[in-house]
């Protein structure tokens, strides 16, 4: 680390921790990225690594390695936070360091285990030890209870820090959704033989736990970040919070209503799920009025201009991804033909950069100016090219994906379901659609400009803010002082 | 029983529900500038939106076969987006009161030399 100049000097115990967890959520969004390179590869040619590394092992990592590096990231965002909004030093660093140690051994056991573990009996030691068999869960018994543990041990010492310190709105939130968090999970770990309520139970992790109180936490990060990058009053970010977290419980905990449409459970939960599914975009849509308030009253002015791209990107890839995309194909009547084609991987891919990687990014953008020993990172930041070179490769490159899957899954919808009536003949009939196969194409051209865009964003991270000239960081400095003296 | 939208009319389906969305947006983007601005020129654009709105809500209605309750739930849906940018706007301007002197005052963590 030395290598790369950072000054871990000033850094307080929360916030060096933060670092680590920040450290394993890029390298497990490297993994993520280079996961769905060889799914999106395995579909253009299928014989590719046959028997050695099948497509459903590859795509399970996939997916378990973004949800990991974004859990590792809000918990690694909160603790860079936790310290400043609670004045005071985090209580159990020791805990948490070896929380950390424990998951980051876990993670590690668990993804080798899928590699070198890919068929077996479906009994109990596979469930406790290989794989629980929940699609997106697919963590053993053993490491969904050692999740649990961590999450427990991350409330304790978010909790604790609170209450030794200061208790402010953004720590109310933040605990109670803490709580959420870890319970929540448990939904997933019980195992039932009737498949309706499996499922039923299941989505609760699926949709309540990733999208409800994952969506809190962004809540709180966002509050904070905000303060910190533009100097947005405390009082007003929290009573957005509010408002937003009364918006987003409001339609979003009944939303859960729309992946209860075919799994056999009853006729009324059409009408709840469409009708609060509908309702789901609404706080997107009512956000954008306050943003417009905010752009009109303030000029945007901020010392880190690539978070502060980030959590522009932030906001749009949320509007998009889980408003736009959503919406689309949430009402029962057209979900009957597009549920689980390639039209969900599409709203996947968007929603889940808009909404959770975008912010992660920001966070890391925030910390790396505070390793950097707080140097300005606006107009006279040398090397600009990378962070912006970065950020519109990723963009571009899931906005292309999302297109191109949006595609296939249209002539998926299409042939698939409403022409052959989802018969196992159907699905190969689509699966080798000329459209379908064109969208598959350019969906891995443009994995590889995310994967570009990857590259570029850690390039960036270890260098950004090296080569700040003298210079510009004392007359930093002075419009600072500036600042405070207009102020006081 | 819910009727299933007809093969033929997926696209149309799925582009409706998209501008619906997007139209919304427009109708709360131009509505909140026409407030900040007091032009009402924009806020011809933010009913004009509006209207298209309903005009892309309409043609999902049919296409999805929306009927009985379904179009009581799209009446309120309607409602509740012409309204919820008033709303909003309101809020914004009850929690933003007497701004610079709140942030003089504020967090500790923030960074100073902003605007």
């Amino acid at each position: 680390m030395s290598l790369l100049k950072f000054d871990y000097s000033s850094l307080t115990p929360g916030k060096k921790l933060a670092v680590k967890y920040f450290i394993v959520a890029i390298i497990l969004f490297g993994a993520q990225l280079l996961f769905g390179l060889i799914a999106g590869a395995q579909y253009l040619v299928p014989g590719l690594f046959y028997n050695k590394l099948d497509f459903n092992v590859v795509r399970m990592v996939h997916i378990n390695a973004m949800v990991i590096w974004m859990l590792y990231g809000f918990i690694g965002s909160v603790y860079w936070l936790i310290e400043d909004e609670a004045q005071t030093e985090l209580v159990g660093y020791k805990l948490g360091n070896l929380a950390f140690w424990i998951f980051t051994l876990a993670v590690a056991v668990v993804v080798v285990v899928y590699l070198f573990i890919q068929i077996g009996p479906g009994n109990q030691t596979s469930l406790w030890l290989i794989n629980e068999g929940r699609e997106y869960i697919e963590a053993p018994r053993w490491a969904d209870i050692g999740i649990v543990v961590c999450v427990l041990i991350f409330f304790y010492n978010v909790a604790a820090t609170f209450m030794k310190g200061r208790w402010t709105g953004i720590a109310g939130v933040l605990v109670l959704d803490l709580v959420a968090l870890a319970g929540l999970y448990l939904a997933g770990m019980f195992y039932t033989p009737n498949i309706s309520v499996d499922q039923y139970w299941w989505w609760w992790v699926i949709h309540l736990w990733v999208e409800a109180t994952w969506e809190v936490l962004v809540g709180c990060i966002m509050a904070w970040s905000l303060m910190q990058v533009l100097g947005t009053p405390r009082k007003i970010v929290q009573t957005w919070l509010y408002i937003e977290v009364a918006l987003m419980f409001g339609s979003g905990i009944l939303g859960l209503g729309h992946h209860y449409f075919w799994i056999g459970t009853p006729e009324y939960w059409l009408t709840i799920g469409g009708f609060f599914s509908a309702l789901e975009p609404v706080p997107l849509v009512a956000m954008v009025v306050h943003a417009v308030y905010d752009a009109g009253k303030h000029d945007f002015k901020n010392r880190n201009h690539p978070a502060m791209a980030w959590l522009i990107a932030h906001a749009f890839g949320n509007f998009f991804g889980a408003g736009v995309w959503g919406f689309m194909h949430t009402l029962p009547q057209i979900n009957l033909y597009t549920h689980g084609t390639q039209w969900s991987a599409s709203h996947g891919h968007l929603a889940f950069f808009g909404a959770y990687a975008s912010i992660n990014i920001a966070m890391w953008y925030i910390a790396v100016q505070k390793l950097r020993g707080d140097v300005p990172f606006d107009s006279r930041l040398p090397h600009a090219w990378r962070w912006k070179s970065a950020l519109a490769l990723l963009n571009i490159g899931v906005l292309g994906m999302t297109m191109a899957l949006l595609i296939s899954g249209y002539e998926q919808s299409f042939i698939e379901r409403a022409i052959e009536g989802s018969t196992w003949a159907g699905y190969f009939k689509a699966q080798t659609a000329k459209w379908f196969m064109q969208g598959m194409w350019w969906r891995q051209v443009f994995g590889y400009a995310t994967a570009l865009g990857y590259v570029l964003l850690v390039w960036d991270l270890m260098t950004i803010g090296k080569d700040v000239p003298q210079s510009v960081i004392e007359a930093d400095r002075k419009e600072r002082l500036h600042g405070q003296k207009t102020r006081g | 029983m819910t009727e299933p939208v007809l093969a033929s009319n997926i696209m149309l389906a799925t582009m409706a529900g998209a501008m619906m969305i997007l139209f919304g947006a427009f109708y709360a983007f131009f509505f909140a500038w026409s407030r900040l601005k007091n032009k009402a020129s924009y806020a011809t654009l933010a009913y004009l939106s509006y209207g298209i709105f309903v005009v892309f809500t309409v043609v999902l209605v049919q296409v999805l076969h929306l009927s009985g309750y379904w179009r009581i739930l799209v009446a309120l849906l309607l409602l509740g987006y012409l309204l919820a940018p008033h709303g909003i706007w309101h809020l914004c301007v009850g929690t933003h009161p007497h701004e610079e002197e709140i942030a003089t005052r504020s967090t500790p963590g923030k960074s100073s030399g902003l605007s």
